[in-house]
């Protein structure tokens, strides 16, 4: 087992147990909760291959449904965000890269990023909430929550980002000294 | 099979994802009640669509063979329709319907009770039709509940019937179903009872048994209603019985009859005679 699949292993952990215990508590304007565990796929560098982000993702949803007794709803909104993901990546990366590609604020710089992290969100959201709901009859409601949810995660994951680009530049400080 | 093989492994990760969706939105249909109970009804009503397709073409389909069915069958009603024409053009319609009756002897004539007369013993019924219209002398004459009587004079426009509550009327008669014969008689009475004689003493008649013309006499066609048994005696003569008849016609209200021209009746009367009177000579001729 490489240091890359133990370090998945320990984001996925770390952002089920985040979101099973503390995001799915959180209910923006009453139903909107943001689902943190897209941020698993959005990690995923263009040296991933699809198969691997697919089951991946699988896996996610699957444990964050077990858990939130959401049967199959996170397990399918997880692997179409594993599906769709390196696509989205491909519209916001630089052209002329050819090497490995990991996507962050650095290398998309903000703006692009923010807009990655939107799109991303923003499927697993719909997916999420659409098949929730399984319903058009509260279209609006729906939207609301695809929306709130979304800013939301997006907000969480930048978030996060910077804390781990301050703490990667700290100790580029620190070692540096 | 190498381009299949190649294919499958190029696209191998939209295989995997579409397996592992369809993995996820079972468990989904599976453990989420409502997702379930909407993807169920909407797959029912799909499949019902789905059905009711396909129930649509092949009706459509088959509209061949219903056709020949149809086509078969109207073969057959046509078929049946001039049958029924052709038998129809050999009958003649009439609302009178007697067991054994002969279509081909007997011919009725409807006619109208202008006059009756009910209280005395030689009571007469005055019809409008004569010989104008075919009517003869010794014709029978019937209603639709049963026999009226016999023709007695006839005039251009108007007959004269002699009923069966006449002191002069005799019709022969039986008692259905045991065919033992006798003669109606009417004393002078009641217009509604007459009385039914020459029946043996052996005879097991039962109330209420149906006494109907014999046909032996070739006025009135066999089996036609003359009245119910109502009481049984013995004759005066001791040898058979009297019956009492209650007579189905109701004289009192007479209007409607119908009389039974038999143009054959001549000829037997005629046949009859010789007959009686070639017997007659040769009885004569072995006397002497």
């Amino acid at each position: 087992m490489g240091y890359t699949t133990l370090l998945r292993i320990a984001r996925m952990a770390t952002l089920l147990i985040v979101q099973l215990v503390i995001l799915n508590h959180l209910h923006l304007f009453g139903y909107a909760t943001p689902l943190l565990i897209g941020y698993m796929m959005i990690c995923f560098d263009t040296s991933t291959s699809r198969t691997t982000s697919l089951l991946w993702g699988f896996a996610t949803g699957i444990i964050f449904d077990l858990f939130s007794n959401t049967a199959g709803v996170g397990a399918a909104s997880c692997t179409l965000l594993a599906m769709v993901q390196p696509y989205l990546l491909k519209l916001y990366m630089p052209r002329d890269v050819n090497e490995l590609f990991k996507p962050t604020i650095q290398t998309l710089t903000l703006q692009k990023y923010i807009c990655y992290i939107l799109s991303c969100m923003g499927v697993i959201h719909f997916a999420f909430y659409m098949l929730q709901a399984f319903t058009m009859a509260d279209f609006w409601l729906t939207l609301g929550a695809i929306i709130g949810g979304t800013l939301l995660a997006s907000l969480f994951v930048v978030c996060i980002e910077f804390i781990i680009h301050n703490k990667k530049e700290d100790t580029e400080v620190i070692s540096g000294q | 099979m190498q381009n299949l093989i190649d294919f499958i492994v190029k696209y191998k990760h939209w295989f995997l994802f579409l397996l592992l969706e369809i993995f996820s939105l079972s468990l989904m249909f599976r453990f989420n009640s409502y997702q379930g109970s909407v993807f169920f009804t909407t797959a029912n009503s799909m499949v019902g669509g789905i059905y009711s397709t396909v129930n649509g073409v092949t009706s459509y389909v088959s509209l061949g063979d219903v056709n020949a069915r149809l086509e078969a069958d109207n073969e057959q009603l046509r078929a049946e329709i001039y049958e029924m024409k052709r038998v129809l053009a050999e009958r003649h319609i009439d609302t009178l319907r007697f067991n054994g009756f002969e279509r081909s002897k007997f011919r009725f004539i409807g006619a109208k009770v202008v006059n009756a007369t009910l209280q005395r013993s030689n009571n007469t019924l005055t019809i409008n039709k004569g010989e104008k219209d075919g009517i003869r002398p010794e014709m029978g004459v019937i209603c639709s509940s049963g026999v009226v009587g016999i023709v007695y004079l006839t005039s251009t426009n108007y007959s004269i019937v002699i009923p069966l509550i006449n002191t002069n009327s005799k019709v022969s008669c039986r008692l259905g179903k045991s065919n033992f014969f006798g003669t109606l008689e009417w004393h002078h009475g009641d217009p509604t009872r007459a009385q039914m004689v020459g029946v043996p003493l052996h005879a097991k008649i039962k109330k209420g048994q149906l006494v109907e013309t014999n046909g032996f006499s070739d006025i009135f066609p066999s089996s036609i209603p003359i009245g119910h048994v109502e009481s049984v005696e013995t004759a005066p003569d001791g040898l058979s019985h009297m019956i009492t008849v209650q007579l189905s016609t109701d004289f009192n209200t007479l209007q409607n009859v119908s009389v039974i021209t038999n143009y054959f009746h001549a000829e037997r009367r005629l046949i009859e005679q010789q007959a009686d009177s070639l017997l007659e000579d040769d009885g004569n001729a072995d006397l002497l």
